[in-house]
């Protein structure tokens, strides 16, 4: 899958990966206020969140694997800084990022318009949906609330993954910083046009 | 034998798959059994401080709690539950109480298995043993750690950002859409150096000869021995003999009616 990465993006993706895995860390935190607070669907509100870096990789970068390597990493890195985050956590994160990437890879990654990427970030909330009902046991809840938590995680996917993804790659481009990767390219085409 | 020695991906491998065969089961005891079992591993062979390890447990204590409730106020009510107590929508089952209780022991079981984890292994040698038993390409592999050695330079930054900001008067963000503002003045700018670096480490990286070829040697390498294999057998058996007293004391319940 590395085979046609150049080493600038490889590691640009992983550098984002790893800021990530901090922010995703950091909203552990305010996931658990609100777990307190609303139960089980409290995560779900926020969920979209542990998506976004699969959303910034990808419409950055612009190739097959960036979602799911991104997010693989971020999730690999939480697991070297978290102090009680295991490795189980890995696979979770690959399984979010073949959500996005399924996405991606359903218009052969030509497409990166606002839609796709938050169907992307829907993707990654239906895959890592399925893998929470089996490891966190949702069999045991009532399925109309389990079906509450379905559409609110499918929501966030939608607008704290694809939406802000998309919102704080469109700013860091206008900073210069993605010159020489496809958003900056497209930015700037754009500006001078 | 202590449990720093053994080898990482090993280790990971055990804690993954013993996760994959407890998430199988809807009991208290099968979750229960594994508790004890990965403490006293812990303890006795991790060299881990208990007050280190406590602090890392107890949000667990109450994550478990919030899924033991609501498992208890949503239960999925199924042909012959005892009903202890109805009002409204709520009703209480005596089966939906045991389910809710299993899920916050499997909370528990997940966190001490974790534990066991992070406070034994050090984050470089989990990383090069990726790279060396897994075949985690070197690119990515190294790209990891020269993102996770930037960490404390983006923490200097955003501390540097918010003095900046102080200085020139930035008033303290109290609203909302204050707050939004605020993480973006903070986001962009690091988000933008750390894209610098990435790219002056990897020009660096390749001026020096770096390919990313996988046949390369190591300075430290990660061996794998007998003793490896015996801990993951060891861990798997655990589990399977969790499930297998929880089945002897007639509490087992597998995916039944659920699906």
């Amino acid at each position: 899958m590395l085979a046609k990465w150049k080493l600038r993006e490889i590691i640009v993706l992983s550098v984002l990966a790893v800021v990530f895995a901090v922010v995703y860390l950091l909203f552990l935190q305010l996931g658990n206020v609100l777990f307190g607070l609303f139960g089980l669907i409290g995560y779900d509100i926020i969920f979209g969140i542990w998506f976004i870096v699969s959303i910034i990789a990808a419409y950055i970068i612009r190739k097959p694997g960036a979602a799911f390597l991104s997010e693989t990493v971020a999730a690999a890195v939480e697991v070297m800084l978290g102090n009680a985050v295991g490795p189980q956590l890995i696979i979770s994160g690959m399984i979010q990022g073949l959500g996005a990437e399924a996405v991606f890879a359903a218009t052969k990654w030509k497409n990166y318009s606002t839609w796709v990427l938050m169907a992307a970030g829907m993707g990654s909330s239906v895959f890592s949906f399925a893998w929470g009902f089996f490891v966190s046991g949702f069999a045991a809840l009532s399925p109309g609330y389990v079906t509450a938590m379905f559409f609110v995680r499918v929501l966030s996917g939608a607008l704290l993954a694809g939406l802000l993804g998309k919102y704080l790659s469109e700013g860091l481009a206008k900073t210069g910083a993605l010159n020489s990767f496809p958003l900056g390219k497209e930015h700037k085409r754009n500006v001078t046009v | 034998m202590s449990l720093h020695e053994v080898n990482p991906s090993i280790k990971a491998f055990a804690i993954v798959i013993s996760i994959l065969i407890l998430s199988l089961f809807f009991d208290p005891i099968t979750p229960l059994v594994t508790i004890l079992w990965s403490l006293t591993l812990t303890f006795l062979f991790g060299r881990v401080s208990f007050k280190k390890w406590l602090l890392l447990f107890a949000p667990f204590l109450f994550i478990a709690l919030i899924y033991v409730w609501t498992t208890m106020l949503f239960p999925r009510l199924q042909e012959g539950d005892t009903v202890l107590w109805q009002w409204g929508f709520l009703t209480l089952t005596a089966e939906g109480f045991q389910r809710g209780v299993s899920l916050g022991l499997r909370v528990l079981s997940f966190a001490t298995l974790s534990i066991m984890f992070t406070l034994t292994t050090k984050p470089t040698d989990f990383l090069l043993s990726l790279m060396q038993q897994c075949k985690l390409p070197p690119k990515l592999a190294y790209g990891i750690m020269a993102g996770y050695l930037f960490l404390p330079v983006i923490k200097e930054e955003f501390q540097t950002l918010q003095n900046a900001h102080r200085v020139r008067g930035v008033a303290r963000a109290k609203t909302i859409p204050e707050k939004v503002q605020q993480l973006k003045r903070y986001v962009i700018p690091l988000l933008a150096g750390a894209i610098r670096k990435a790219e002056r480490t990897a020009l660096a990286m390749e001026s020096k000869g770096f390919t990313g070829e996988k046949n390369r040697i190591f300075y430290r390498e990660i061996t794998v021995s007998r003793i490896d294999w015996l801990f993951f057998i060891l861990m798997i058996s655990a589990v399977i003999l969790s499930a297998f007293i929880s089945w002897k004391l007639g509490y087992l319940q597998f995916y039944n009616r659920e699906l």
